[in-house]
Order: C-alpha cells, then sequence, then structure tokens
C-alpha cells in the first residue's frame, strides 16, 4: 500500500532519504527519539506529501509543487564567517542587539552565536545534541506542544529533524533583549535542511522571539523548519519571523504554540523572499485568560507563492484572539491566507476576530482567502472579514496634485499599506528594520 | 497668466459633456472668483486644472505663463506652481502628515532646481506656518486628515499652499463646512498669500467668503460656460438675487 501512496519522485526521494538516514539522524539509539521518529514516519509514508484535494492545502500542492527531493545539507562545509551571516540579514537586523543563536545547515553553532547572556536564564541546548540524552522537559515539549494532526509537512519533519534550538526560559525570567534565532542555509548544490526549535517559557517571563530564515547564496533549498512553543501562565511572548530565503528556495515552516494561563502571545510573520513559502501557525489555548495576536505582511512579485495557514484552537474560556494579514502581490504573485478557528464546546466567551487584506498591484496576480469558523460553544463573538483591492486613484491624485511623482507616490501608499501590519511589531530595532526592507523591497531591491 | 480657450471636457468614460467652452483670462497678481449654481462645472473646472485623470479635455487649450499644461502629470503642473485646494481634501491612513508634508515639499522644490530643506529647517518652517493657521502639533503627528473635521482639514489644505508657495492658488469652495471663526483663520492665510507673482482662483457657491477674501472680478459659471463677468459688486447682486437667471433656485 505504501508504494501506492508515495507516488511522485520528491515522495519516493524523501522515502529514500529517510531509509539511508535513519541510523545515523540525531537521537538514533535512543528509544525516546526513535519512536518519535517512526511514528512521524508512518504518517507521513501513510499520506505522502500534501496536495489539493487535502482541503488544508488546496491552495498549496505540494505533490505538484515539490518536483524533486534535494539531499541533506551537509553539516558545514565550508567556513561561515560572522560577516557573511550579517550580510544575509542586511544591516538593519544584523546591528539587532540581542541573545542570537545561529542554526546552519540544520545544526545550532554556538562559535557563531552569541549566547551568553542567557546563561542563569534558563536553559540553551543544541537540539541534534540533546535528543541522544533528553532532559525531562525536552521530552515533555518535542512533538507534543500543539501538534497538528495527520499534517505530513510536520511529521517529515519529526522524522528527518537534524537540529535546532532547545531553549527554556526560567519563570519570572524578563529578558530585555530579544533572542534572535537565525537561520542558514549554505550550499553550492541544491539541498534541504530539516530544524527544529523548541521553546518552553517559564510562568511570568518574558520574551521577544525572532526568527529569521535567510541564504548564504542562490543554490536552490527546500527548508522545513518547526518551531515548538510553550508559553507558562502569565508570560509574555513575541514571537516574529523574517524570512527573506532565496527566491529558489522552498520555505515550509510551522509554528505549533500552546498557551497557559493570561499569556500574551504576540505573533508576527514578515515574508519577502522564497519561491513558495507555506506559513503554518498552529496556536492553542489550554488556559484561561490568555490573548493572541497572530499578524502578517507579505510582500510578493515575479511568481512567488505566499500561503499562511492559521488554526486557532480555543479550548477553554474566556480567550481572545485575532489575526491580521495584509499582503502585497505584484506580477503573477500568489498570495493565501487561511485561517480556522475552533471554538470548543467549553469556550464560552471567546472573542475571534479575524481580517486579511491584499493590495493588487497587477492584473495576473492572485489572492485567495478562506476563513473557517467552527463554533461549538454559545456565548462567543466571532468574525472575520477579506478584503483586496488596488492603489487607490484618488489617494493617488492627492499626492501628484501635491507635486509626488506617481511612483513615489505609489511607493508611500503600498508602503502604507504594510505599514498598518509592521507596525503590530512592539520592538522598534525590528520595526524599523522591516519597514527599511519594504523601502528597499518597493524600490525593487531585493527579492 | 492663466489664459484658458474655449475649454471643452467630458468625464473620462461618459460623454456628458461637463464645461462648454471657457474662456478665462487670469493675470498674475489677482484674484478672481468663479461662482455658480451646483452642477454648473465649478468643481470640473478645478480637476481639470489640477490634471486629474477622470476627465477629458475635447477641445480648447490652457496654458500657464505662455505653456500648455493640458498634457502635463498632476505632480508636473505642482512643480510649476499649481495648486489645488481641495473641496474634500482625501484621508490617507498610515501616511504620517509629516512624512507627507516633507516628501511633497521636497518633490517640488527638486522639481524647481532648489535645495532641498535640512530636517531642522523643516520642522521650523512648519512649526511657524501652522502656528498661523492654529493647526495644533498634536494634528501634525497623525495620519493625513484621518480623524479630522471639515475646519481641519481645510486648513491643512492652506497649510500645505503656504508650504509648496504656489503661483497659481485654485481654491475649491474652501468655506464650505467652515464655521465663521475657522473661515476667518482660513481667509487670513490665503490673504498671506497675496502677491503681485501670484494668482488665484477662488471657487465658491456662496458670496460669504468673498467678504474677506475679496477678488477683482467675479465669473458666473452656469452650465458648463460663463455666462458673466464683473467686479466685486457681482457677488453681492448675486447673494441678493441668487442663481434663478443662471438656471437654479435662489440657494
Amino acid at each position: 500500500m505504501s508504494v501506492e501512496v508515495l507516488k511522485t519522485k520528491a515522495e519516493q526521494g524523501l522515502a529514500d532519504q529517510f531509509t539511508a538516514a535513519r541510523s545515523g539522524l540525531p537521537g538514533a539509539g535512543n528509544a525516546w527519539a526513535e519512536g518519535l521518529r517512526d511514528a512521524a514516519w508512518e504518517t507521513y509514508r501513510s499520506a505522502g506529501l500534501p496536495h489539493r484535494r487535502i482541503e488544508e492545502w488546496k491552495y498549496t500542492d505540494l505533490r505538484a509543487l515539490l518536483r524533486d527531493a534535494y539531499p541533506p545539507a551537509p553539516a558545514l562545509t565550508e567556513a561561515l564567517t560572522r560577516d557573511d551571516i550579517s550580510a544575509a540579514l542586511g544591516p538593519a537586523l544584523a546591528a539587532l542587539d540581542c541573545h542570537r543563536l545561529v542554526v546552519v545547515n540544520g545544526q545550532l553553532r554556538l562559535e557563531l552565536s552569541d549566547a551568553g547572556g542567557l546563561e542563569g536564564k534558563g536553559e540553551l541546548l543544541s537540539l541534534g545534541d540533546a535528543l541522544g540524552d533528553p532532559s525531562d522537559w525536552l521530552k515533555q515539549t518535542l512533538a507534543q506542544a500543539n501538534p497538528p494532526r495527520n499534517d505530513t509537512v510536520v511529521a517529515l519533519n519529526t522524522a528527518l529533524m537534524t537540529g535546532g534550538a532547545a531553549l527554556r526560559i526560567a519563570d519570572n525570567v524578563k529578558l530585555n533583549k530579544p533572542v534572535h534565532i537565525v537561520h542558514m542555509l549554505t550550499s553550492r548544490e541544491a539541498a534541504s535542511v530539516t530544524t527544529r526549535n523548541v521553546v518552553v517559557v517559564g510562568a511570568g517571563a518574558k520574551v521577544t522571539l525572532l526568527e529569521s530564515y535567510v541564504s548564504h547564496g542562490t543554490a536552490p533549498a527546500q527548508r522545513n523548519a518547526v518551531t515548538e512553543l510553550v508559553a507558562g501562565d502569565g508570560s509574555r511572548v513575541h514571537h516574529i519571523k523574517f524570512q527573506n530565503e532565496n527566491l529558489e528556495t522552498a520555505h515550509l515552516t510551522s509554528w505549533m504554540t500552546r498557551l497557559g494561563a493570561d499569556v500574551t502571545y504576540d505573533a508576527f510573520q514578515f515574508s519577502l523572499g522564497a519561491r513558495l513559502a507555506r506559513n503554518q501557525i498552529f496556536v492553542a489555548f489550554a488556559g484561561e485568560g490568555s490573548r493572541s495576536h497572530v499578524s502578517g505582511a507579505v510582500l510578493a512579485r515575479g511568481r512567488q507563492h505566499n500561503d499562511t495557514t492559521m488554526v486557532i484552537d480555543h479550548g477553554v474560556p474566556a480567550c481572545e484572539s485575532r489575526e491580521f494579514n495584509k499582503l502585497v502581490l505584484d506580477g503573477s504573485a500568489r498570495g493565501i491566507v487561511q485561517c480556522k478557528a475552533i471554538v470548543r464546546k467549553d469556550a464560552q466567551k471567546t472573542d475571534g476576530h479575524q481580517m486579511a487584506r491584499a493590495l493588487m498591484l497587477s492584473e495576473a496576480a492572485e489572492f485567495d482567502s478562506k476563513p473557517e469558523l467552527e463554533i461549538f460553544a454559545d456565548d462567543v463573538v466571532c468574525g472575520h472579514g477579506s478584503t483586496s483591492g488596488q492603489v487607490d486613484e484618488e489617494h493617488l491624485f492627492y499626492l501628484r496634485a501635491r507635486g509626488i511623482p506617481e511612483p513615489q507616490a505609489r511607493a508611500l501608499l503600498i508602503a502604507a499599506f504594510i505599514g498598518e501590519a509592521i507596525e503590530k511589531v512592539e520592538n522598534e530595532s525590528i520595526r524599523e528594520a522591516f519597514l527599511n526592507f519594504t523601502g528597499s523591497w518597493l524600490a525593487g531591491e531585493g527579492a | 497668466m492663466l489664459e484658458i480657450k474655449n475649454l471643452h471636457v467630458k468625464i473620462a468614460d461618459e460623454d456628458t459633456e461637463i464645461l462648454k467652452g471657457i474662456d478665462l483670462t487670469l493675470p498674475k497678481g489677482e484674484v478672481h472668483a468663479i461662482m455658480g449654481p451646483n452642477g454648473s462645472g465649478k468643481s470640473t473646472l478645478a480637476y481639470v486644472l489640477a490634471g486629474k485623470p477622470d476627465y477629458e479635455i475635447t477641445g480648447g487649450t490652457i496654458t500657464w505663463n505662455g505653456e500648455d499644461i493640458t498634457g502635463m502629470s498632476p505632480d508636473e503642473r505642482a512643480a510649476r506652481g499649481i495648486f489645488l485646494a481641495f473641496q474634500y481634501p482625501i484621508e490617507i491612513p498610515g501616511v504620517a502628515t509629516m512624512t507627507f508634508l516633507r516628501t511633497s515639499l521636497n518633490a517640488v522644490r527638486k522639481a524647481r532646481g532648489e535645495e532641498q530643506l535640512s530636517t531642522p529647517e523643516f520642522m521650523r518652517v512648519v512649526r511657524e506656518k501652522a502656528d498661523e493657521l492654529k493647526v495644533s502639533s498634536d494634528k501634525l503627528k497623525r495620519p493625513l486628515n484621518v480623524g479630522f473635521s471639515g475646519g481641519e482639514k481645510k486648513r491643512q489644505e492652506i497649510l500645505q499652499m503656504s508650504l509648496l508657495e504656489p503661483t497659481l492658488c485654485v481654491l475649491d469652495e474652501t468655506d464650505s463646512g467652515l464655521d465663521i471663526d475657522a473661515l476667518k483663520i482660513v481667509a487670513d492665510g490665503v490673504n498671506a498669500l497675496r502677491g503681485p507673482e501670484r494668482a488665484m482662483l477662488v471657487i465658491t457657491h456662496y458670496q460669504r467668503l468673498l467678504n474677506y477674501i475679496v477678488p477683482d472680478k467675479v465669473h458666473v459659471l452656469s452650465n458648463g460656460k460663463i455666462v458673466r463677468t464683473g467686479g466685486k459688486e457681482l457677488a453681492l447682486e448675486l447673494e441678493k438675487s441668487g442663481y434663478a437667471e443662471f438656471g437654479e433656485a435662489a440657494a
């Protein structure tokens, strides 16, 4: 049966990779780690890559979009310097005052990181090393934070993950500087990388976690990245993603987040790069009185395909969720926003609202928006909205009547549109960096 | 000098002609008023002077300082000193007022071959002019015109006008929506800009504004044509008789 399920070259290639790599993957020999991988592998083997007949993937058919499975990137083929990392990040983010953790080709590289300031604040492990000798908190979290059922991309990640950061922030620790996990891929040839971060934020702790995904070079790449995050009671977490990978990259990321009681979780994803991007965000409320605000900004042109898919699961009463996404689509780019809000029977007093807005700069651009509400409780407030439109001609005329030439006036209005999303980023340095990237993108640079 | 000759204009996507042969000469240093009933084409004339793309010129010419401007983009006209104070200033969420003012002023200065202002110099000039127009610094921090009252929006228009120092000012119903105090502030702002190098076209439905901005000439626009031209006393006459003889009941 399995032979029939794995139909495409990429699906079979992934199967061959797992067979070849299984005994050499981190954690091999540890029964717990092997058990996780084998169970995940079974999920993949029985379903294959997601395709358009799977409802959640109807707009992003990986069977059609992934032709080959690229070989895993070698651990580190050549010397990568801090300058290379700065160049890939760009000056604004390279200058960010932060605790920097650098993950290259699937491994946390402490010699390239600046993690000293985290000492005494909790625990930082290289996930690749920790899989062979896992601590209790890792065992309790990995593949358990908020695992989506039957998501084969997440299953593939669990089966093939090579490493990443495992970070525990102790109770009541308030980090003044952001933790910045930089994910880089460096390879001369087409390569894949499968990384996993596990972050446990203690009760009453406060942290800003920025994840950057950038390329060193222009080789084609396939990235599968997962971050699992558990936010303890009363914690405050800002979780931000910056994605500026090269245009030959297929970028698949999944955030799986579980929130305790009275948590404030603000997530933001900024996407500029990659040929194909699927941004999955799964948030589960496990304690009362929490709020989750998930926002995003997408700038796409050419033939870029960017899919943001969210599942917000209200399992307990009195929580608030907001999803706010803005996309600027040019050329024949395709933008997708899907958000399913589930309000379970006991989740009374839920307050949920989602909004997706696209600004279309060309005739050939396409925007697909799919809100879904599954409500089983009777005392809730839930809503959704979606718009798409072009640059407002009245606004444009007003600016031009004040002497601003058309291209500049247009850029000002596009920046204003996307700026409304970027304003959600609380950290000023990161927000300014994103506004700068927007300016460069509008000037035709970058992706 | 502004010279409009036999100007015919229609809405770009429709057949209906709105301006049906306008002739108007406005020398530098003079203020002319255009008065007329609703639907006579007043706002269309204002938009056409500013270069709004929704209109199509089907005949005639508009020259400013001897140069035909009909083929020029709105920003090219602004660079040549043409300024339209909008009847309904546009709200633009997400564009900070100061960013807008700075971008606008720098674009115009650049097009005119002038130096861009340094940040401190720019701030000083804006504050000074904003004070004169009683525009609070709080308003300058907000997105452009968003949530402003009618009077606040009109003061923003005059602030922009005084910053850009245009040579042809077209004021489209600048008095609409203003109470008497706001009207005086706006009129003072406009009068401060009167000078030998500057021409002004003041479009209004009511005579009231012309008590404060006293015109050299008054033109009556009706059904797309200028049907009468006279001195400032013509406005008073219209105030008494209304536009009845020009096709509308007294306002």
